[in-house]
């Protein structure tokens, strides 16, 4: 058995600020928006106040498809966060999208035993509602094509 | 090269006891180590007139208590009264070893003539990331919501894709966490001195976030080490043999705050940190005698082979075996224990060992002709810095 029971996990909701607010307003709708420079047209996340990449300040969230490669992982076994201790071993991921390159998204590895998580492995997008405001984007691994 | 190389000396050390718990508050621990580094140097209390520090407390959750969680520098005023104090700073965009670059910059200023930095540890009781938080605000909303909690795991993350990448396999860090801990039988100041660690040990230790296991992470502990640095002139009139300062660098490279789990942030921030001192000292990682390298996690140590030159990058987990970290190998590593055996000090402890090879202090663990000494204190992302010390100027 290796499947994580997120069943009795009490994720910590994210608190959008003005920069951020975009982004869950867009996972709300079940959509992955990533803030996009205007004038370079890099992708970045998390959003900053100026693009990383040429420092222009005009910069708006834009959709991704989502589907990318997991780019490194962890295994979690330590209870010490007890709001995640029912759920261990679970898988942490960091995922690379295609559209945005260089742009890392944290996430967990659902639907599959954690033990799938693997550097490289193709994921794609699915989104988990923790509440009215609050939906996550989240990951499982990329069906065919 | 750097023209103010090996005009700043490190002269004493000191430590204070290291436990699990405190029995009694930080800033005695504090003051123990700073009045054992002043009599290592032969000086009065009296002689100090400058002071640093970088006071964090690495731990989550739990109250920041000036003098019981942390050691300031208006604590350590407090406390010692100097009469003659002209100089002090805390530093916040590098770790310890900023603070112990900041004081050689006040001695070449001439702004102070004997500075003690000192760096005090508090192990607060319960949970150390205490995370009970309903709410993930700032750069967490991005992480904490997906189980990211303490430090550990971005650094596992980031190991993940090194071995993963590089066809390697976390069993080859054994190696790294045994020899260490028998380094660390010739420390009688460690956590570990008396307690043999093999490799049967660490294959048994239950995995805490997958590729570390216990033995990959260092044990939080309650203690305090400091070190006297002074200008070469002055440093020749004291009762220790000088470790001249040759070079230094501090990372130079910062990814957007939340983006976690890039190996590039590690290996940039490394790199960056060394190139500055390979050119200020003039000396490349062949020349080096000794090297200690910060191993809060085992993984920082194959960040720091890599990213500072020791070796290539993906090679560090063959480069440490067959004997070549021992005392008397061809690179002998964390000849103090390192962190591992220590305990959760942060960096000074690494420069103290650097120091103390170069200027042949190091007693029964004293590398055999020991002269260029380098030093990668904190790990190489965010807060890391890079030193050379020597024995003989040059």
């Amino acid at each position: 058995m290796t499947m994580s029971d997120w069943s009795k996990v009490t994720r910590p909701i994210p608190v959008p600020n003005e920069w951020t607010r975009p982004f869950w307003d867009a996972a709300r709708r079940g959509v992955l928006e990533l803030q996009r420079c205007q004038a370079c047209g890099h992708f970045q996340h998390p959003p900053y106040a100026t693009c990383v990449q040429c420092m222009a300040i005009d910069l708006k969230f834009e959709p991704v498809r989502g589907g990318g490669a997991i780019y490194a992982y962890t295994i979690m076994y330590h209870t010490g966060d007890k709001r995640f201790a029912a759920a261990v071993p679970y898988a942490s991921i960091v995922v690379e999208l295609d559209e945005a390159p260089g742009a890392l998204l944290a996430g967990n590895l659902l639907e599959v035993p954690y033990t799938e998580a693997k550097v490289g492995r193709r994921v794609e997008v699915i989104f988990e509602k923790l509440n009215d405001d609050i939906t996550l984007p989240q990951f499982r691994l990329a069906r065919a094509t | 090269m750097w023209d103010n190389r090996c005009k700043i000396a490190v002269s004493g050390v000191g430590y204070s006891k290291v436990s699990r718990m405190a029995d009694i508050p930080l800033a005695a621990h504090a003051l123990e180590a700073v009045k054992g580094a002043v009599a290592d140097s032969g000086l009065q209390m009296a002689d100090i007139d400058g002071l640093a520090t970088y006071p964090e407390l690495p731990a989550t959750g739990h109250a920041e208590i000036d003098g019981i969680s942390v050691v300031s520098v208006n604590c350590m005023m407090a406390m010692l009264k100097l009469p003659n104090l002209t100089w002090h700073i805390q530093v916040g965009t590098t770790n310890i070893g900023g603070a112990v670059q900041q004081a050689v910059n006040a001695l070449l200023a001439g702004v102070c003539k004997y500075a003690v930095v000192w760096r005090a540890m508090h192990n607060p009781r319960g949970t150390y990331q205490n995370l009970p938080g309903a709410y993930a605000h700032g750069a967490t909303q991005f992480t904490a919501p997906y189980g990211f909690g303490g430090p550990g795991q971005g650094m596992a993350v980031a190991y993940t894709r090194w071995l993963e990448r590089n066809n390697q396999n976390r069993e080859k860090m054994a190696t790294l966490a045994v020899t260490q801990r028998k380094h660390t039988q010739h420390n009688p100041h460690a956590y570990f001195y008396g307690t043999p660690l093999t490799r049967e040990d660490y294959f048994a230790s239950r995995m805490v976030a997958y590729p570390f296991c216990l033995f990959d992470c260092d044990i939080p502990v309650q203690g305090a080490v400091a070190i006297v640095l002074t200008t070469a002139d002055r440093a020749r009139d004291l009762k220790p043999k000088p470790a001249y300062i040759a070079g230094y660098g501090q990372r130079l490279h910062f990814e957007v705050a939340g983006r976690i789990g890039s190996l590039s942030n590690y290996m940039e921030g490394g790199s960056s940190s060394a190139k500055l001192t390979w050119e200020r000292s003039g000396f490349s990682p062949r020349d080096v005698d000794v090297a200690q390298i910060y191993d809060g996690f085992s993984a920082s140590v194959i960040y720091g082979l890599e990213s500072y030159g020791f070796c290539k990058e993906g090679e560090a987990l063959d480069f440490i075996q067959d004997g070549r970290i021992e005392l008397d190998g061809e690179l002998p590593l964390n000849t103090f224990g390192g962190s591992l055996g220590t305990g959760r000090i942060h960096g000074l402890w690494h420069i103290i060992e650097g120091a103390l090879q170069a200027s042949g202090r190091a007693g029964s663990r004293q590398v055999k002709g020991a002269n260029v000494s380098f030093v990668g204190a904190s790990a190489p992302i965010v807060t890391g810095t890079t030193f050379i010390f020597v024995g003989e100027p040059y």
